[in-house]
């Protein structure tokens, strides 16, 4: 996958919880930690790990949802559809959107 | 807590066991129950789930299905399958969305169903309905054990729990003795006041062994006139020292309906000095031994059968 393609294209996205002050420190932490998951997804992609991969996505589908970016939770949703129908190599444009969001997330801060 | 008597629903602060591999998951659920009257437990796969469930004894278990190496189906089924843990209620927290996946979860044993990703507000409810549901499930199973007249546990309670404690007292070598507890000449008190004195009296003895038992101590209405009384973690020598206090108290009472006749009662005592292979019958047949001792040789005593010999410990009242 070409390096450089999730650099954010448009403006900082937030949490819907990013005022909710039982949420607040662990939207941040959430974000704190997006780049580590997002350089572990296009590891696992450009390994061509399939199994890893899936999980991977999987569970970053699950955290923007409960962490309050559905934009990510719904992408994230496309990249397994994708993967579902036509395998790991057929879903590189998925994963450019899914990551480039992800690149734009913010704690609003 | 005395576990003679009937106490109020103990479980005030419920342990919630969540299963998932998902560390989100954890944290979000921390959160969001955070002030809800529970305790979190948290296990991050599904062997690991399946032992808290055995050893924390939560009141409820959210589990996620997609899990490697154990998937939550599995460790649906094998909660399920163990006696232990097969009255634990199971709310399923899955992204799998299949009207497959939900049936066959709820062939399986779940009481709920939440698919992810789910709404922290609509999970929270959904936990607090679980737990009503248990709360009111393990207040009529209690209150099933419960017997009426003297508020002891009844019969049920003590075969299930002598058991337990026996198997317990093997497995870690620990003390433990067992009490039967007979009122003398019941009959007569009926016969010649009427069953509304008796009843007292029966009232009468339960409440001498709500104040007379220790902490742990279980005592249970056996049936008719005749009790039981469970002393985990005490040999035979101490439980004796119990009983002694119980006919002593006995003894004291000045009954209303009858203040000329004393009530007495005579107790057999079984217990090993050290650990014995024994059944829970086997040693209930070794106290009702020593009860009939005590009865043959003038009542108002205990006897102790020390397992695998007769010491009477006797004393006359």
């Amino acid at each position: 996958m070409p390096r450089g393609e999730n650099q954010p294209k448009a403006g900082p996205i937030t949490s819907e919880y990013a005022s909710d002050p039982d949420m607040s420190e662990l939207v941040d932490l959430f974000v704190t930690e997006l780049p580590a998951r997002l350089a572990a997804i296009r590891s696992a992609h450009d390994a061509g790990n399939g199994g890893a991969f899936a999980r991977l996505v999987h569970q970053l589908k699950s955290a923007g949802s409960g962490y309050g970016f559905p934009g990510i939770a719904e992408r994230a949703a496309a990249v397994e559809d994708g993967l579902r129908s036509g395998g790991l190599a057929s879903v590189q444009r998925q994963v450019s959107e899914l990551l480039e969001l992800c690149a734009r997330a913010s704690t609003g801060r | 807590m005395n576990a003679t008597t009937l106490h109020p629903f103990e479980d005030s602060q419920p342990t919630v066991l969540l299963i998932d591999d998902s560390v989100d998951v954890h944290r979000l659920l921390k959160a969001r129950l955070r002030y809800e009257d529970l305790k979190l437990a948290g296990a991050s796969n599904g062997k690991e789930g399946l032992e808290q469930a055995r050893t924390a004894s939560p009141a409820i278990v959210l589990l996620d299905l997609d899990m490697p190496d154990m998937d939550g189906f599995e460790v649906l089924r094998r909660l399920k399958d163990d006696p232990a843990t097969l009255d634990i209620p199971v709310i399923v927290l899955s992204g799998l969305q299949s009207a497959q996946d939900k049936v066959t979860a709820f062939d399986l044993g779940a009481v709920d169903y939440i698919t992810k990703p789910f709404n922290l507000t609509e999970l929270r409810v959904r936990v607090r309905s679980a737990l009503r549901l248990h709360r009111l499930v393990q207040m009529l199973a209690q209150r099933a054990q419960i017997d009426g007249l003297t508020g002891l546990w009844n019969r049920a309670h003590f075969n299930k729990r002598w058991t337990d404690e026996v198997s317990a007292c093997t497995r870690h070598h620990r003390p433990l003795s067992l009490a039967l507890i007979d009122l003398d000449h019941f009959k007569t008190i009926n016969d010649t006041y009427g069953h509304p004195a008796g009843d007292a009296v029966l009232q009468g003895l339960s409440r001498v062994l709500q104040r007379e038992c220790r902490q742990e101590d279980v005592g249970c209405r056996y049936g008719g006139e005749e009790f039981t009384l469970i002393m985990p973690d005490t040999t035979p020598t101490d439980a004796a020292g119990v009983c002694e206090r119980i006919l002593a108290a006995l003894a004291s009472i000045s009954w209303p309906r009858h203040p000329e006749r004393a009530v007495t009662a005579s107790i057999g005592l079984a217990g090993p000095d050290v650990t014995a292979d024994l059944s829970a019958d086997q040693w209930l047949d070794e106290a009702d031994r020593a009860l009939y001792a005590a009865k043959q040789s003038g009542r108002n005593r205990v006897v102790t059968r020390l397992i695998g010999q007769v010491t009477p410990m006797a004393k006359a009242g």
